[in-house]
């Protein structure tokens, strides 16, 4: 898969997410740092498999309240911390498995936990270009940044793995 | 016919929205349990009977794929249409799953439709 291929996953799976499983519809929103605030959130999740690599999601708290509350079917103000990261990880969660199956990688992906990070630990990292896509949409008064990296040139021909 | 359904996923925010999705997309529910891994459901399995499982794949303790193993071994609880829901939407997984006894797939991300379509099928519903 191209570089341009890779990012239009990123950005196919970002959209299709949200839009299916979380009921909103998200603007694109031109990529680039932001300073973190209370409350916004970052998950990493990594994933072993040609290629492997890294999910990296940034989202503001007010974003993430509000695809926890479109998710789970509950008011905002009702809603706890615990709730809202556990669903921004299974949104990382379902964002990765979407970019990888369209990778066309004919290798069984293994997807590790999510894990929640201090926001100001989600940074973008220096990673080359033709290794790392990031789509960054907002939703409603929030936004959400999904970065994927991944260890080896993106999505180089695939053979059959272990797992 | 109103149907008995068990959810089998390590989060609970995923097992609600499943439960939620059922229901929103009309497929007749009569009663729902959830279980956060294969080796909880095998536990509730032993004494209530459901008609569906609807099953995640990666779990801390028994994932889906030991999960599914499991029924297959069992006499009784073999002939319990059991259907994964995944976000691996490769060839590979699901070929693998269908060879473990898995008789449905939803990829995640869903529509409520795609999973009332699947549960349907998988249970034999007419109008399908």
């Amino acid at each position: 898969m191209s570089e341009l291929r890779f990012q239009r996953a990123l950005h196919d799976s970002v959209q299709e997410v949200l839009e299916k499983m979380f009921f909103v519809e998200p603007l694109d929103e031109p990529p680039g740092e932001t300073e973190s605030q209370d409350g916004d959130m970052a998950v990493e999740l990594s994933f072993e498999g040609a290629p492997s690599g890294a999910l990296t999601l940034r989202v503001s708290s007010a974003a993430a309240r509000q695809i926890a509350a479109d998710f789970l079917g509950q008011e905002e103000s009702g809603l706890s911390s615990a709730q809202v990261g556990e669903v921004v990880c299974e949104l990382a969660n379902m964002i990765c498995g979407s970019v990888l199956s369209r990778s066309e990688s004919t290798t069984t992906f293994r997807l590790a936990a999510p894990r929640l990070l201090p926001a100001e630990e989600g940074r973008i990292s220096q990673q080359a270009a033709d290794r790392r896509a990031t789509h960054a949409v907002a939703i409603g008064s929030g936004t959400l940044s999904a970065t994927l990296e991944t260890r080896d040139p993106v999505w180089p021909q695939a053979e059959e793995s272990a797992f | 016919m109103a149907y008995r359904v068990l959810i089998v996923d390590d989060s609970p925010a995923m097992r609600s929205f499943v439960r939620r999705v059922m229901e929103l997309s009309g497929f007749d529910l009569s009663d729902c349990f959830e279980a956060g891994d294969g080796a909880e459901a095998m536990k509730l399995l032993a004494s209530e009977w459901v008609d569906a499982i609807l099953t995640d794949i990666n779990m801390p303790g028994m994932d889906g794929e030991e999960f599914l193993r499991c029924l297959s071994a069992d006499d009784l609880l073999r002939s319990i249409p059991a259907i994964v829901i995944s976000t691996d939407a490769t060839r590979n997984r699901m070929d693998r799953l269908t060879t473990l006894g898995a008789r449905g797939y939803v990829t995640k991300p869903f529509l409520p439709e795609d999973l009332r379509e699947v549960l349907e099928r998988t249970l034999g519903d007419p109008n399908v």
